[in-house]
């Protein structure tokens, strides 16, 4: 009979759905359209738009010139596009900021080299924002290390190397597409949930699960259950489509993501719940849903968190997105079972056990008073 | 006039009904901008290196120290670690000996190519630092001719950018709730009953709606100063260039209402579009700073033309084409409005 009854409130449920196709893609549509706005910024080409001027009278200032084109960043691409623009055109051009620089190779370079009389060359770079002329500055370097061995200068007294854990690095922007699943999970489950809150709002039937003589469990589990559902369903759409993207995908390791995105969801599918009834839905859709964003922004949406968890701020760490974004990375970007798995796990649990314990008694003596 | 000032003061009323969805819509982006500035990118990058033993080492170590801006912040801020060879969270620099040849060998751990980047970039010139100071006269010295007296913390250029966002965000998800909300309580068939014409109805609407995301804007505006300590020049200015912005927003938001007639659709159209817009529009830098695909992409959006017309007023001088750019906001804004102005007429006005 109570099985009965569960069935009954879930095909009610699912009933709500079909009327609201748009709403119910609700998680999939917000995080697709950020991840399609994330690809140009991020995973285009990064390269510094310069125009270098070469007066030199020797040899040199070309080689220099080749050499821009010659050292490759991590991201496979030089970091500098350097465009043959006119000296008039380009100044022009950098102070529009349509160029980030210009370098200037004066006409005496070539005979500096040979004499050993410092040769100098001008940078000029924009500073209006000071990640960007880090960016300037520590570029240049790798440009003069290759140029210093291009030209046979003595070597280094200090060789520089580096190893990478595995044979192909992992690029940003799927860095960057994994934050975005987990936020398209999470807005997935909250915002069905409120979805489901606002029709039985309209449809007034919160009344009659008010005055019901059963438990309220009845009511809000089959909620829940669909919350989660659409929730895994819609990250797990998004998770295809990063995968067609970027190549990117679990294997199987899936099992593992879906438990992390349902224990996210878990969190937050309560309080999306109770707060849609507190606050007539719309209000309390739009602060959680806004939360969710700045979490997936400030909550390791757009970097590895575990590479710099002294940069997560305190109120992200409030909140289970940030212990989960990267143990799904390790599932979907390299492979392997995160090295924190069991304490992930409990965290998580231990978020989304609290959410529920808080927040589903405060919702059903809620929609007691409704009824 | 009456009739419309009577029209704004009953829109201005609405406040009341929706107090909290208000206060989101206005504190948001302010919200999020303070929280954003705890984690923007930060120049400088703690660097792990093996305790040195030998001078070599000792020296790489100063030369990591010296690695950064002369007018601005350090780069490197060096950690010296034991390390015993196992695994590693972000990154190590042992110095090796490879076939004779004393090597800096940075290890790194499960991180993508933007943090190897960072990293890498950072070693070599420290490095280079050790080579130059071998070659002596003979190395290039790069005279370094920045923009700027100093350099910008990212969060000015972050925060202005996101003065757009703040005037977007605002006007269409207000202008979409109220517009769908009006569906949903049945309130709508005083419009297609009232003797007033579509342009008062929704010009006081619109004013209502530039008001809010205008003082979005200005809670966002004085949060950049107290964090930042850059203070606009020119407030009037500020609001002249998100004016049209927030026309757009607003009938942005009012088409999803008109169209939508529900205000969780609504909401969901003025959200994506503000977020998607603004990332798209020169929100992390200026556009010609990133790809071409992006760069071109962005010149279509008038969050790009709004951030260059704001520029002036954080940096002091004008960047790109401030006359085109203003010529665009106005062109898109006079559109979304007539388009505004046909789709209530097919929603509202067709059905009498």
């Amino acid at each position: 009979m109570k099985m009965k009854r569960f069935w009954i409130l879930l095909k009610t449920e699912l009933l709500a759905w079909r009327h609201d196709p748009i709403t119910a893609m609700g998680g999939l549509i917000p995080a697709l359209f950020i991840l399609l706005a994330f690809a140009p910024l991020f995973g285009g080409r990064l390269s510094f738009k310069i125009a270098v001027i070469n007066h030199d009278a020797g040899s040199y200032g070309a080689v220099l010139l080749r050499t821009f084109d010659q050292v490759l960043s991590p991201f496979g691409t030089p970091y500098y596009d350097v465009y043959a623009f006119e000296e008039e055109k380009a100044w022009e051009r950098y102070h529009a900021h349509y160029l980030d620089g210009i370098w200037i190779i004066p006409e005496d370079f070539s005979a500096g080299i040979e004499a050993g009389k410092s040769p100098t060359i001008d940078m000029y770079f924009s500073n209006y924002n000071d990640d960007r002329a880090k960016n300037h500055r520590i570029y240049s370097t790798e440009i003069m290390w290759s140029f210093y061995e291009t030209i046979g200068y003595p070597f280094p007294p200090l060789e520089v190397a580096e190893v990478y854990p595995l044979p192909v690095m992992i690029e940003w922007f799927p860095v960057i597409a994994v934050g975005v699943v987990l936020l398209s999970f999470m807005l997935g489950g909250m915002i069905n949930m409120f979805m489901l809150t606002h029709k039985e709002h309209v449809s007034r039937i919160t009344i009659e699960f008010g005055m019901a003589p059963r438990s309220l469990a009845w009511v809000l589990l089959p909620k829940l259950i669909l919350a989660l559902l659409m929730g895994l369903v819609t990250g797990t759409v998004l998770l295809g489509i990063v995968y067609l993207w970027t190549g990117s995908w679990p294997g199987h390791f899936i099992g593992g993501v879906l438990l992390l995105a349902g224990l996210v969801i878990l969190f937050w599918a309560p309080p999306s719940l109770l707060i849609g009834m507190h606050a007539r839905f719309f209000a309390g859709m739009i602060a959680t849903i806004l939360t969710g964003l700045t979490l997936f922004f400030t909550g390791g949406g757009l970097g590895l968190v575990r590479a710099n968890w002294e940069s997560v701020p305190l109120f992200s760490r409030l909140f289970p997105n940030v212990y989960a974004v990267d143990p799904m990375r390790d599932f979907i970007l390299f492979s392997v079972m995160p090295p924190d798995w069991r304490r992930v796990l409990l965290i998580l649990s231990g978020f989304a056990a609290l959410s529920l314990l808080v927040c589903f008694p405060l919702a059903g003596r809620r929609l007691r008073r409704i009824g | 006039m009456k009739r419309f000032f009577m029209l704004l003061s009953s829109e201005v009323k609405l406040f009341r009904t929706a107090v909290p969805i208000h206060l989101v819509a206005i504190l948001q982006p302010s919200a999020m901008y303070l929280l954003m500035t705890l984690i923007l990118v930060n120049p400088t990058f703690d660097m792990n290196m093996e305790k040195p033993e030998t001078s070599l080492e000792a020296e790489l170590l100063e030369e990591l120290m010296k690695v950064g801006s002369p007018i601005g912040l350090p780069y490197i801020r060096p950690v010296t670690v034991d390390w015993d060879g196992g695994a590693v969270v972000r990154q190590v620099v042992r110095v090796e000996d490879r076939s004779g040849i004393p090597t800096a060998v940075q290890y790194f751990g499960l991180i993508d190519s933007n943090l190897v980047k960072n990293y890498r970039n950072r070693l070599t010139a420290a490095a280079l630092g050790l080579w130059n100071n071998q070659l002596g006269s003979r190395a290039v010295h790069i005279q370094q001719r920045p923009w700027l007296p100093r350099d910008v913390s990212y969060n000015v250029y972050f925060g202005m950018a996101m003065l757009t966002m703040a005037t977007f965000l605002a006007a269409s998800i207000l202008g979409g709730f109220l517009t769908a909300q009006e569906y949903e309580s049945r309130t709508i068939v005083e419009y297609r009953l009232s003797p007033a014409s579509v342009g008062l109805i929704l010009g006081a609407r619109m004013v209502r709606l530039v008001l809010s995301s205008l003082l979005s804007a200005g809670v966002l505006l004085a949060s950049i100063g107290i964090i930042a300590h850059v203070w606009s020049g020119g407030i009037l200015r500020v609001a002249l260039v998100l004016l049209p912005l927030s026309i757009i927003a607003g009938c942005l938001g009012m088409m999803a209402g008109l169209l939508l007639c529900r205000t969780i659709p609504a909401f969901l159209v003025g959200l994506v579009v503000t977020f998607v817009g603004w990332i798209l529009g020169s929100s992390f830098g200026l556009a010609a700073g990133f790809g071409r695909t992006y760069e071109c992409i962005s010149r279509c959006m008038p969050f790009t033309h709004a951030v260059e017309l704001l520029f002036p007023r954080y940096y002091g001088t004008t960047i790109g084409l401030p006359g085109v750019s203003a010529l665009v906001l106005v062109c898109m804004s006079l559109g979304m409005l007539g388009i505004t102005v046909l789709v209530y007429r097919f929603r509202i006005l067709r059905q009498e």
